[in-house]
């Protein structure tokens, strides 16, 4: 027994997982955080108005988001830089600070999403969104500024595995998974315009901008060397692969129960209400956990993740370590994202349904400029040494994200249509 | 105020500003200043790069002297024909737009990392002089051009407040530039080492925890030898990993020597085993083998934790030979309480202590001193397994053997305890 273990030790394939191990965390983090309320919803609605029928977008939508996310690992690996850092440095302090400005508003939007995300899946466990929303607000709070950077990315690393929850509701709802597989293989287009909304919608919605800084940031805060790239390249597509994965599910729990009764949904709350009646109380508790950790999920890390972001990119002081005396800034935009991102879903009739849509317009609006400034960092050979783009992925890099902005450019044009 | 702005300029005032020839018809943009590196206080500026066309641009680079005057106006002596622009971007050593602009440096002053928002130059007798750099944020607001606004708002808001006033510049004698020699190896010595000897060890690789791994490495390169092994065993391991993953061969062995055994290893036991190998063999032979078998063992193994200082003799000794051992080897660094029994090929054959023969006749056979069991264990245990034998037999060390039963070196409760409270204190700190 002894001789097993110990010539597993000596191995070389299980020297390569616990160094996987050691730095997996980022890039399974910043996927599942993507699929937040805003995305749940988004995925509901695909499943519950077109059934199976845009399953198959998820293959390239997953592809491009291993291209997108990738390409950030890197340039954290290679330039021990965040992304605003690198922006400001190359670009200057003019483009730096009305990106900035306009990352903290759409930011601040999606903060409010996850906080309304919060409110109402906890509403259909009957808790008083007056409850539930200040005291996740006050747990946010507590667990970013009292924890460390291992301890806070264990929590989330652990949260992680709620996603489970819509795993299981989809098997729940019984789909028939032979079509289900038929659909996914076979990309069908339906030439109408709620079909080509939704489909933005979903890689508009799995494709954030905010994504970027916060992998980056993370990649940068573990401190993960150069020679363990190829683990932590592990690590992001493991991630990119997961997040669709989940939202597969969401896809055909929807699809199998409420598009196949003819339900209409307009919010993931709907959607875990209309789950009750035909899928069983379990599938729709089951259903709303899961919305509930994936906004408090969201809602932890978007605030802290801009502050830190904004500040970089500033150069002012950022820490969650610091006083405020010696931060102010940070802190003071820690707290106004917080304050103002859950004051917002108590005030009696707000419009969140259009925040939800505002949100999702501004990471619309905002993506193409960050993927922009992507793809010409990563091309600077004074910046990434060996690790700029090949001519190859160059190629395929471009494909992806001159597609990724037409189809995001469209969804705003939806959006500010449909609002 | 029209004092000062003759004798003082700020670099975002001309950034972006019209070129213009002798004729006063625009040849470009001023894109950025080009300096002189040398061990000037204040490095003068050398020339002017200027920038044209939008889609297709074009660089060009015009010496200080060719122009009429830098400041209200850029006017150039010479004739538009006598400019060459290129395609190709100017690279240089050291410009504002490169290597100080918007970039990080270390405030010297204030031990801190900050980012430079503006360049406040001096102007003597129509030269250029790098003077300040400004944090503040004055700095960000002009950059932005909103300084008028802003102004007059917060003077409506609030007429006493501190931003009016107040200018955050730092001095170019208590700054130093991070990124130059990231692209070439230029290293600023002189100037730089001086400013940065100023720091105490602890504050600059406090300061190194904070830049990313080119400027930590830059920084590094500055200091002097002696500087260096100071601030490098002041580094967390994985600090120090990144930077010696940086050096040369030679350097890095040299600084291996040079900084505590233990540090070494630890350091070491982080790499990868061909850089630790190409290191040793460049290392004078004493310091690598005392390495080289510290190193054959994994850190919180038993082999790890061992020290290779005890006391033995061999299977015919007597009594008396180990009461002489002992005597000869008061001031013995190891543990010299136990004796180990060994035969020719150093296998263990008994572990006697102090208390078991002191009072034994000086003539008997040291092994019948000898504790009836064997107590030990493996270069490959686990540090847990050690300390239970500690306790549970009561001892204050413990020998290690390796599979053949050679004797290989002891551990001592004390080195276990330390590994232990520093394994205690990490989770400790996790918790906080």
């Amino acid at each position: 027994m002894k001789t097993f273990f110990e010539s597993l030790r000596k191995s070389k394939a299980f020297k390569n997982f616990i160094l996987f191990l050691s730095v997996m965390g980022p890039g399974i983090i910043t996927a599942n955080v993507d699929n937040d309320a805003g995305g749940i919803a988004t995925y509901s609605m695909a499943g519950a108005h077109f059934g199976y029928a845009l399953l198959w977008s998820l293959v390239p939508i997953t592809l491009a988001l291993i291209i997108v996310q990738e390409m950030c690992a890197r340039m954290a690996v290679a330039t021990g830089k965040g992304l605003a850092d690198l922006i400001r440095e190359n670009y200057g302090v003019k483009v730096t600070f009305y990106l900035m400005a306009v990352i903290f508003v759409v930011n601040l939007f999606n903060v409010m999403a996850e906080f309304a995300g919060v409110a109402a899946s906890l509403e259909i466990f009957h808790i008083n969104k007056w409850i539930s929303v200040p005291l996740s607000a006050v747990f946010v709070w507590i667990l970013v500024l009292k924890g460390t950077y291992k301890s806070v990315e264990k929590v989330f690393l652990f949260a992680c595995l709620f996603y489970v929850a819509y795993v299981i509701s989809g098997v729940m709802a019984h789909p028939d998974w032979k079509t289900v597989f038929q659909e996914t293989i076979h990309p069908r287009f339906q030439w109408n315009l709620g079909y080509t909304v939704m489909l933005v919608g979903l890689v508009g919605t799995t494709i954030a901008p905010w994504m970027q800084f916060y992998l980056q940031a993370s990649v940068v805060e573990k401190g993960i060397a150069v020679e363990d790239y190829k683990h932590l390249r592990l690590d992001v597509i493991g991630g990119c692969v997961i997040a669709p994965l989940v939202a597969f599910f969401i896809v055909v729990a929807c699809a199998a129960t409420l598009f196949k009764a003819g339900v209409s949904v307009e919010t993931a709350k709907d959607a875990a209400l209309a789950l009750r009646p035909l899928a069983g109380d379990y599938a729709a508790w089951l259903f709303s956990f899961g919305l509930f950790i994936a906004s408090i999920f969201a809602a932890s890390i978007l605030p802290l993740s801009t502050a830190y972001c904004i500040c970089e990119g500033m150069g002012w002081d950022a820490g969650v370590d610091k006083r405020f005396e010696e931060a102010p800034q940070f802190f003071w935009l820690y707290a106004v994202m917080i304050i103002l991102g859950a004051g917002v879903v108590l005030i009696p009739r707000f419009p969140l349904l259009k925040i939800m849509y505002l949100s999702q317009v501004g990471n619309g609006v905002l993506l193409p400029f960050i993927l922009m400034f992507m793809l010409s960092l990563i091309n600077k050979k004074e910046l990434m040494g060996e690790f700029t783009n090949s001519r190859g992925l160059n190629v395929i890099t471009y494909i992806t994200v001159v597609t990724i902005i037409l189809l995001t450019l469209m969804m705003v044009g939806f959006s500010i249509f449909s609002f | 105020m029209e004092n000062k702005m003759k004798f003082f300029l700020y670099f975002s005032e001309i950034l972006g500003r019209d070129v213009l020839d002798d004729k006063n018809q625009v040849v470009g943009k001023l894109c950025d200043m080009v300096l002189r590196l040398n061990n000037e206080v204040f490095p003068k500026a050398e020339s002017i790069i200027v920038k044209k066309g939008l889609l297709r641009k074009e660089f060009a680079n015009i010496l200080l002297e060719d122009f009429q005057e830098v400041d209200g106006e850029l006017k150039l002596k010479i004739t538009r024909d006598q400019i060459k622009f290129q395609r190709q971007p100017f690279v240089s050593d050291f410009s504002i737009g490169q290597h100080v602009l918007d970039q990080q440096v270390v405030d010297i002053h204030d031990k801190k990392v900050v980012r430079v928002n503006d360049v406040h130059l001096l102007k003597v007798d129509n030269q250029l002089y790098l003077a300040h750099v400004d944090v503040g944020l004055r700095g960000i607001v002009r950059r932005l051009e909103w300084t008028k606004w802003v102004d007059v708002l917060v003077r409506y808001v609030s007429p006493k407040s501190p931003y009016l006033t107040q200018e955050e510049l730092v001095s170019w004698k208590n700054t130093h530039v991070l990124n130059i020699g990231r692209t070439k190896n230029v290293v600023r010595l002189g100037v730089g080492r001086e400013k940065l000897a100023r720091i105490p060890p602890t504050a600059l690789a406090e300061i190194m925890v904070d830049l990313d791994i080119f400027e930590k490495f830059s920084l590094f390169k500055v200091l002097n030898a002696d500087m260096q092994r100071k601030v490098f065993t002041d580094l967390p391991v994985q600090e120090q990993e990144a930077i010696i993953c940086q050096m040369e061969d030679q350097e890095a062995a040299i600084l291996l020597e040079h900084i505590p055994a233990d540090e070494a290893t630890d350091l070491l036991l982080t790499l990868p085993k061909d850089k630790t190998r190409t290191w040793m063999r460049l290392m004078q032979s004493e310091t690598s083998k005392n390495l080289q078998k510290l190193l054959g063992f994994s850190k919180d193994s038993a082999g790890g934790l061992m020290t290779t200082e005890y006391l033995c003799l061999g299977k015919d000794a007597l009594v008396k030979d180990a009461l002489q051992k002992i005597k000869d080897n008061v001031d013995y660094p190891g543990s010299i309480f136990y004796i180990y029994v060994v035969d020719d090929q150093h296998h263990l054959l008994g572990t006697t202590s102090f208390r078991r023969f002191i009072n034994a006749p000086p003539q008997m056979p040291l092994a019948e001193t000898c504790y009836p069991q064997q107590v030990f264990v493996r270069t490959d245990d686990g540090m847990e397994e050690v300390a239970l034998l500690l306790e549970r037999y009561k001892f204050s060390a413990i020998p290690v053997l390796n599979e053949e039963e050679v004797l290989q070196g002891v551990i001592t409760s004390d080195d276990v305890l330390e590994e232990l409270i520093s394994l205690t204190w990490t989770k400790y700190k996790d918790q906080l």
